[in-house]
């Protein structure tokens, strides 16, 4: 049984967290501890590696990143390891500025605009890819595959702007 | 985790930081991208028309074992033909700065960025 089916939902990118969330609660509590006090200790293992699988699975779910990259390796897609090195001059050009931007908010004369801009600067080029990758994911065959394998590793870049961009917030405002 | 003596000397004073002019047509480019981390390196060598690497900068924004290579790196390949250049190896970078496992990656982008550059040069001319 995959993550989706155990949560019982199709094998589709775009889902309902609250759903989801909702679906988790009601499952882990089908394997509660509790209700295996009297159980044989062969029940009662097996009940504790059922709540670490249906944790696993919400954990993967959850997150939009993993969980298309879960949903590509169910769909047997190779995707490049993770520590393969991206090329793509274009955009790493554009990380570069990006980064740089990111770098001039502390010389800012007003670093509150700086942050807001630097903000939303993230939040719509990162929108830009999120939706491109919901499109992506809609088609199953390899060559959308393969662009929604290079579509999640460009957004990991975006996660790491978002924490650096939380950093400086939290440095600046200490 | 603890950084080397050796990565924390480049880190806090990092060789050839900066860069040259893009568009001179003996730079040569090198731009990667570490998705695991989300680092991003530019390396840059100005290279004569011997083939011999002049001179290198680079700017990378990443950990401190991500500069600590890159900034390595840019040492190395001074004097060097772009041939030898391309033949310096990410575990020799990991093993100069005592990389630990979970920072090798930071090697390989370093490794990647010198051929990323040599296949510009390659490209321009």
């Amino acid at each position: 049984m995959n993550y989706f089916q155990l949560f019982g939902l199709e094998a589709e990118f775009t889902l309902d967290l609250a759903e989801l969330s909702a679906t988790y609660q009601a499952l882990q509590k089908t394997v509660h501890p509790d209700r295996f006090a009297h159980s044989s200790a062969q029940q009662q293992l097996l009940a504790v590696q059922k709540s670490a699988e249906i944790n696993d699975a919400f954990q993967t779910l959850k997150q939009p990143i993993s969980r298309g990259e879960y949903l590509l390796k169910l769909r047997n897609t190779d995707l490049p390891a993770e520590q393969e090195t991206l090329g793509d001059v274009g955009f790493l050009m554009e990380q570069m500025e990006l980064r740089e931007m990111l770098a001039d908010i502390e010389h800012a004369s007003d670093v509150d605009a700086a942050l807001f801009a630097a903000q939303e600067t993230i939040d719509v080029q990162s929108q830009h890819l999120w939706q491109q990758l919901q499109e992506k994911l809609l088609v199953d065959d390899q060559a959308h595959n393969l662009s929604a394998g290079e579509l999640l590793r460009k957004l990991k870049f975006y996660l790491k702007l978002q924490v650096e961009l939380d950093r400086i917030e939290d440095s600046l405002f200490d | 985790m603890a950084y080397s003596e050796k990565v924390i000397d480049h880190y806090e004073n990092p060789r050839n930081v900066g860069s040259f002019d893009k568009n001179d047509p003996s730079v040569a480019t090198g731009m990667v991208g570490a998705p695991a981390c989300g680092d991003v390196m530019k390396l840059q060598l100005k290279i004569d028309d011997q083939g011999i690497i002049e001179d290198a900068k680079f700017k990378t924004y990443g950990c401190g074992s991500a500069i600590a290579s890159s900034s390595l790196v840019t040492e190395w390949v001074k004097g060097k033909s772009i041939d030898e250049a391309s033949e310096i190896k990410n575990t020799a970078i990991a093993e100069e700065l005592a990389l630990p496992p979970v920072k090798i990656h930071c090697s390989i982008l370093a490794e990647d960025a010198i051929k990323a550059a040599i296949e510009d040069y390659k490209a321009k001319n």
